[in-house]
């Protein structure tokens, strides 16, 4: 069983994503609303994959990122940007601060379960 | 590989969502406008405002609106060069946003009714497009908080500086708390949104920022959450929303000045914006709850069938009466149940008023009025529907007094007023049930005289008649009428939502050159219930459809008229049983009774089967029944009227009730 975490600011858009990835076996999905909740869950829990939006409020995508890498424990997280802003700097600063893939909206489920599968199979070692 | 998953199975729950955003922007745009106005850059809202429209575009593009796409990015572009370079919206800009919102708004309603949803309007287009990089860069000094951490103070952008520092021209103070979340934490309520709720809740929330700390005890995740908060609450207060002790809660200013007035509170009192608290709300389609109290209704259906069960076994001698006690109880929890639905139903006036004033906004654009508008919506909570049907009826009423009340700044001038006009939206509950609802304005009031000329009667005495002549829809629908008595147009449709629809009152008070109240008293609850409409003797009617057992064809030429009787009681055979029919035109005394094929409406009172002939069903729909209050009208067998959205009161029938009338008919023939 694999832990997911998905975080986004909006209702709709977590459920789409968990909607997508449902049809993967063995995977368990946990929501944060924020960016906030999304670093305080990651210190407090061992997840095996997180699913990151980036605009939201206060600590946004980059900065949970970012946060993310400089903690030890943390670095071998596997991370999958998922969002709007398409533009080639935000997709240099997410993968610069660390984030495995970036995915840009609309996406369709087949490539976002295709970007998930592949990571969970190249069994980086999470810990 | 996968079952596929359609997105687009997402679009009402992307509607619900979409315009949650969208009441945010515009909320907010309408802050920053009055802010701009006095001349404030109020650039801690610029990124909700981006925010809002940046997830609205997200979702829009995940199921497929390309020109909701379309409209909010270009939206955000400004909203971003905003934000990243501090720079203050123009007047021009704000308003090019809010014709924005108004225009996504518009295609959400569209998507929401399965409609096509209409390409983006070129010329908002155009003008979202032309619009300049804002000319003022943002040269003014930011001042810095002086007392923070250097680490911190450089993830802090120049607007978050400047919130921080100018707290105490707020007559607040800024304060940093930091948070550390454990699991023991959690479960005592303290998760970082939860806290952040908390604090937002008391004060302004200026930035959250993690920070990584040593693992220890008190900091099992090696993490802390750095809380700067501007704030009037007590240091206190602000630890015990945190969950910290008070002692750790840092000033980061020292001295407090209060020598510069609250500006920004002058301007933010002009919209009072209740922000909904959201701890903890769900929001749902309403239809979902109208199917859960459709569902309720089967549930008290077969209720009906099992205690008629229950009769039919103590008659054959069977001991029920554990039964009856469950079954007794048994309806009061359907009672309770039904109760409980209804309360979900409720939403805060808040909610309905928070429109208000964007549409004052922009009658005092196409008026070029000046006018002040004073919400004071207190805490109220009506049920949906009737939320629903007095928004209309609130804007009509706060659309005539800007447009035909208030004057113009010259002629308020001579009249020795205040250049800018007042329009004043009031909500009180009254003893739990009715709402009170007011629009007034200090315009030029109602001059009867003119009023009583045009409609060629005397002169009201009284403001009750004053209203109805009001009303009279000759009357209010000539413009010139309007102009000169200070009054517009659609009064009678007002008056008819809130009395026929809703079962209320509408009441006038005006004083000529003074100003104009108008009183809406409304049920905060109206009774929906699902009908069967019908129509008997050229009439129409409605029944509960909860009370009825079945409906069928009979040929009136085929019952058995039932020896004996006086009137005109037919007997049919239906699944053994022998069933009264009635014409219901002859039990309500309307005419002379039909021979042919009809329908009966079959209903059951204490198990016996009574049918009512009718000459054609309607349809079967949800109908706002208003109790008939009047002693005079109070018949048995009516239990209300109704509007089925013709405008004419279309009667409520308890057929149940009405059977006691065969009862007796059949007692005398028998």
């Amino acid at each position: 069983m694999a832990d997911v975490l998905v975080v986004d600011d909006s209702n709709v858009m977590r459920d789409m994503i968990v909607a997508c990835l449902r049809s993967l076996p063995n995977l368990a999905f946990t929501h944060a609303t924020t960016g906030l909740e999304a670093i305080e869950r990651l210190s407090l829990k061992k997840f095996d994959l997180v699913v990151l939006d980036l605009n939201m409020p206060d600590v946004g995508g980059i900065e949970v990122v970012e946060f993310v890498r400089a903690q030890d424990q943390l670095r071998a997280l596997p991370i999958v940007i998922v969002t709007t802003r398409g533009d080639e700097s935000s997709r240099t600063r997410a993968l610069d601060a660390g984030a495995d893939r970036f995915m840009t909206k609309p996406f369709t489920p087949d490539a976002i379960v295709a970007e998930v599968q592949a990571l969970l199979a190249s069994g980086r070692p999470t810990t | 590989m996968s079952d596929p998953v359609d997105l687009r199975e997402f679009v009402s729950a992307f509607v619900t969502e979409a315009a949650e955003h969208l009441e945010v922007a515009n909320s907010k745009l309408l802050l920053i406008e009055s802010a701009a106005r006095g001349g404030q850059p109020m650039l801690r809202h610029v990124r909700d405002v981006f925010r809002a429209l940046h997830t609205i575009k997200g979702l829009a593009a995940m199921v497929g609106v390309e020109s909701i796409v379309t409209i909010s990015h270009r939206m955000e572009a400004i909203l971003r060069t905003a934000d990243q370079a501090s720079t203050a919206l123009s007047l021009d800009t704000i308003d090019a946003l809010l014709e924005g919102t108004r225009a996504i708004e518009v295609r959400v309603k569209q998507l929401a009714d399965g409609l096509p949803v209409g390409e983006p309007p070129a010329s908002l287009v155009l003008r979202l497009d032309t619009l300049d990089a804002e000319p003022e860069a943002a040269t003014r000094a930011i001042t810095r908080a002086t007392r923070l951490d250097p680490a911190i103070a450089q993830k802090l952008s120049a607007a978050e500086h400047e919130h921080l520092a100018t707290a105490s021209a707020a007559g607040q103070r800024a304060y940093r708390a930091d948070f550390f979340p454990s699991p023991a934490r959690a479960e005592q309520g303290f998760s970082i949104n939860r806290v952040r709720e908390r604090v937002s809740a008391i004060g302004e929330l200026v930035k959250v920022l993690p920070l990584s700390v040593p693992a220890t005890e008190h900091a099992p995740g090696g993490l802390a959450f750095v809380i700067l908060v501007v704030t009037s609450a007590l240091p206190a207060q602000l630890a015990a929303a945190v969950g910290i002790d008070a002692d750790a809660v840092i000033a980061l200013d020292a001295e407090v000045k209060p020598e510069v007035a609250a500006e920004s509170d002058a301007v933010e009192d002009e919209l009072i914006v209740n922000e909904p608290a959201r701890r903890g709300i769900v929001r749902v389609d309403v239809s979902r709850l109208d199917e859960a109290m459709d569902r309720l209704s089967s549930l008290v259906v077969s209720r009906f069938r099992l205690s008629r069960e229950a009769v039919r076994l103590a008659e054959r001698g069977v001991d029920v009466r554990t039964l009856q006690t469950l079954l007794a109880e048994h309806s009061r929890q359907l009672r309770d149940l039904r109760a409980a639905i209804l309360k979900v139903r409720m939403v805060p006036i808040a909610e309905v008023l928070d429109r208000v004033p964007m549409i004052v906004r922009s009658l005092r654009r196409s008026t070029g009025k000046s006018v002040r508008l004073e919400i004071d919506g207190g805490h109220t909570e009506l049920d949906k529907a009737v939320a629903e049907r007095l928004f209309p009826a609130i804007v009509h009423l706060v659309r005539n007094a800007v447009d035909h009340a208030i004057e113009t700044p010259d002629e308020r001038a001579r009249r020795g007023k205040p250049e800018e006009g007042l329009v004043r939206v009031t909500c009180t509950e009254h003893s739990n049930a009715r709402l009170v609802l007011s629009v007034s304005d200090d315009g030029r009031g109602i001059d009867r005289e003119t009023v009583a000329r045009r409609a060629e009667v005397e002169v009201p005495a009284t403001d009750a008649e004053l209203l109805d002549l009001l009303c009279r829809p000759g009357l209010s629908t000539r413009d010139e009428v309007s102009t000169v008595s200070g009054r517009g147009m659609g009064l009678d449709i007002i008056r008819r939502v809130a009395v026929e629809q809703l079962g209320g009152e509408l009441a006038v008070s005006s004083v000529w050159r003074v100003g104009t109240t108008f009183t809406m008293t409304v049920p905060l609850t109206v009774s929906i219930v699902d009908a069967f409409t019908f129509e008997c003797a050229g009439q129409r009617f409605v029944v509960p459809v909860a009370i009825v057992d079945e409906i069928v064809e009979v040929d009136e030429g085929v019952a058995t008229r039932l020896a004996g009787s006086k009137g005109n009681v037919r007997v049919f055979f239906r699944r053994g049983e022998s069933i009264p029919l009635l014409p219901l035109e002859e039990v309500l005394g309307l005419g002379v009774e039909r021979v042919g094929a009809r329908k009966a409406i079959v209903v059951r009172r204490a198990g016996e089967p009574i049918a009512f002939a009718v000459d054609r069903m309607l349809g079967q729909q949800e109908v706002v029944v208003r109790p008939l209050e009047d002693p005079l009208v109070q018949v048995p067998g009516i239990t209300g009227a109704t509007d089925l959205g013709d405008g004419q009161p279309t009667l409520v029938v308890d057929l149940v009730a009405l059977g006691g009338v065969v009862r007796m008919v059949r007692g005398a023939a028998a």
